[in-house]
């Protein structure tokens, strides 16, 4: 998904870069264009108009179904995921591939991210974990293999050292 | 319907706001080298200790947003005081409240060791593991208090102020043209935009205050226990709506100096009115998109951080930017260096939302929230947005050249800063995309392909500031020749 948000934003950065640098080079006097009163009224409530209908078209297509739905029902394996300065603690902490496992996550003292990576170094996904509260995630892991746990959420002097692995195993 | 530009006065020679933008200009540069210092360690082209790198960090964070706040904030003065009676002796005490609170903040860093990043989110600063003592912690909320009532000050003279003028807030937010379809005088865009700011900074400064004043009790008082996911509310709320106000308070300048380049008065419509009423609503309740990976919130409540990050970006894409754009188109404006940093902090401000409302989708979040794909849109949207419409007022105040275009030693500067910061923020982005995470002093090998052309690009970017002030200086030194609009 990453390579794909990244494109998408560096076009719409690069779309807007074009459009102040037409501008720029149009800035002596003469047709206006576009940019004359009506026209540009004109132009404008397309771009709100447009701006709406993308806007609720991206809501629909990204909410729908809620990405933060947590698995449910008899095949789901879940951990529990404890974070303390500076440490992660998994129960358990390997788990079968092609089975949804639903992450219960948590802390003992600060706000610290449980961040998987996949095989590749590649963000799976994450959720906070926070003292008092128990967040819920979702995921099922395709390829069997060793994990990495990062904390996505600054907690102190070993925040860049707070890493553990989970353990993926062939299913049966 | 435009505004009436032939009742403002003119723009004030003297301090206390102009020292405030100088000052804020020489921050800016020395949180620039501390930006740098942390890239260049993170490529492992110098060694640091991690302690120093996450004391620096904090100090980098709450440097440039506090910077960012004190510039602005000078913008809003500088200009809302042309049409209304401020009372300059409140920007003094200002200036007094929040130099000690940097006082205070910068000893807590350096002397005390608080590393607990600007944020102070709940209940780092009181454990930290050992690192800082609670005293230390208590020392940096105390000195972050004192810078925030320093602002609350301000708003409250600004509240003052735009009553007294205008009669209520609803008649200087322009509400009687808005719900009415006419109001005479219409409140000049800078009265518009300084109302909604007022309203949503003093909000979100009280709830900042309450946060800071809790974290202190817990620090202070044995055995009390808050609630770490209403902490969290309150800080984010509070730092989403201040670093926003920085920029919505920036874009003043946009409406006071664009138009003495063009000509064309920046217009006064329902729909800009509108805007700014919709930034006013949306500014506030766009702040759980900072908890999107909270899935103990409320649904709801984060739908309404992805629809409005979205949502959030109109008005900006829509009026701001589409207005300057047809204010500029045609005009016949010949740009300097202010006036092109003030239309490039518009175009910057606007590419940099782009990045960000995305990392607002829930699904996108999951996968970018705290990698470096945070830090690569908001560096889009500060260096070369609120930052960048900085350095053009604050040249467009200090004088000088005026306004034959750009002279080689313009071209040098706004093409360093230019390149340095498109790159840098992309470099960012590009990182984040490879699942960099976000304010990790030790970097992976992996990771530091792309630490190096960071370094590179804010080095640019330094060098283009470091021009900018120095032609600041300069100006303000010299006698000002005849200055557009002036």
């Amino acid at each position: 998904m990453q390579e794909q948000v990244l494109a998408v934003s560096l076009a719409a950065v690069a779309a807007v870069a074009a459009v102040f640098a037409k501008v720029l080079r149009e800035l002596q006097p003469g047709e206006a264009g576009w940019s004359a009163a009506e026209a540009a009224a004109k132009l404008r409530a397309r771009l709100l108009w447009g701006s709406l209908v993308m806007g609720a078209a991206i809501a629909l297509l990204t909410l729908v179904p809620w990405p933060h739905a947590v698995a449910t029902g008899p095949e789901v394996v879940s951990v529990t995921v404890r974070a303390r300065l500076w440490a992660w603690e998994l129960e358990p902490a390997r788990v079968p591939a092609n089975t949804p496992v639903v992450f219960l996550a948590t802390s003992e003292d600060v706000n610290h991210g449980f961040g998987v990576f996949d095989l590749q170094g590649r963000l799976l996904f994450q959720t906070q974990a926070m003292p008092g509260w128990v967040n819920k995630v979702s995921w099922t892991f395709a390829e069997p293999g060793r994990y990495r746990i990062l904390c996505l959420e600054y907690c102190g002097l070993v925040h860049h050292g707070m890493i553990a692995e989970l353990d993926v195993v062939p299913k049966g | 319907m435009t505004p009436r530009l032939s009742a403002v006065r003119a723009v004030p020679e003297l301090p206390p706001a102009r020292i405030a933008l100088l000052l804020g200009g020489l921050v800016f540069l020395l949180m620039m080298v501390f930006g740098l210092v942390m890239k260049a360690s993170q490529a492992e082209l110098l060694s640091m200790d991690p302690r120093l790198f996450y004391e620096i960090m904090t100090a980098h964070g709450i440097g440039m947003v506090g910077t960012a706040g004190l510039t602005g904030l000078a913008v809003l003065w500088t200009f809302l005081g042309r049409h209304v009676d401020l009372d300059e002796r409140v920007f003094w005490a200002f200036m007094a409240l929040f130099l000690s609170g940097v006082v205070v903040i910068l000893g807590s860093i350096f002397v005390g060791g608080f590393a607990g990043a600007w944020t102070f989110l709940y209940p780092l600063p009181a454990r930290s593991g050992g690192v800082w003592s609670p005293a230390t912690a208590v020392v940096y909320l105390v000195g972050l208090a004192l810078v925030g009532v320093a602002f609350l000050l301000v708003h409250l003279e600004c509240a003052r102020a735009l009553r007294s003028r205008w009669g209520s807030l609803a008649r200087a937010l322009g509400w009687p043209l808005l719900f009415g379809g006419q109001q005479d005088p219409l409140p000049p865009p800078t009265v518009i935009a300084a109302s909604a700011v007022t309203v949503f900074n003093t909000l979100g400064l009280v709830f900042g205050a309450a946060a800071i004043t809790m974290s202190i009790i817990d620090i202070l008082v044995a055995g009390t226990i808050l609630d770490p996911l209403l902490a969290k509310n309150m800080i984010y709320f509070f730092g989403h709506v201040f670093i926003n106000a920085t920029i919505y308070m920036a874009v003043i300048a946009v409406y006071e100096i664009v138009p003495l380049y063009t000509g064309r008065p920046w217009k006064v419509t329902r729909l800009f009115a509108g805007a700014w009423s919709v930034i006013l609503v949306f500014v506030m309740a766009v702040y759980t998109h900072h908890l999107l990976q909270d899935t103990v919130m409320p649904p709801w409540s984060l739908v309404i951080g992805q629809v409005l990050s979205y949502g959030s970006a109109v008005p900006l894409v829509a009026v701001t930017a589409f207005g300057l754009l047809t204010n500029l188109h045609r005009s016949g404006a010949t740009l300097d260096l202010p006036a092109a940093l003030l239309v490039l902090g518009v175009g910057g401000w606007t590419a940099g939302v782009m990045p960000a409302w995305i990392d607002g989708i829930i699904a996108v979040n999951k996968v970018m929230h705290n990698t470096l794909w945070v830090p690569g849109h908001f560096h889009m949207y500060l260096i070369l947005g609120q930052v960048a419409m900085i350095w053009g007022t604050l040249l467009w105040l200090a004088g000088g050249r005026r306004s034959g275009g750009f002279v080689a030693s313009d071209r040098l500067f706004f093409a360093s800063y230019l390149i340095g910061g498109a790159g840098l923020a992309i470099s960012f982005l590009v990182a984040g995309a490879a699942s960099v995470p976000r304010r990790w002093a030790v970097h992976d090998a992996a990771w530091i392909v792309h630490d190096i052309p960071g370094v590179v690009f804010a080095a640019l970017v330094l060098l283009g500031a470091s021009g900018f002030f120095a032609k600041s200086i300069v100006g303000l030194i010299a006698v000002p020749e005849e200055r557009v609009g002036r």
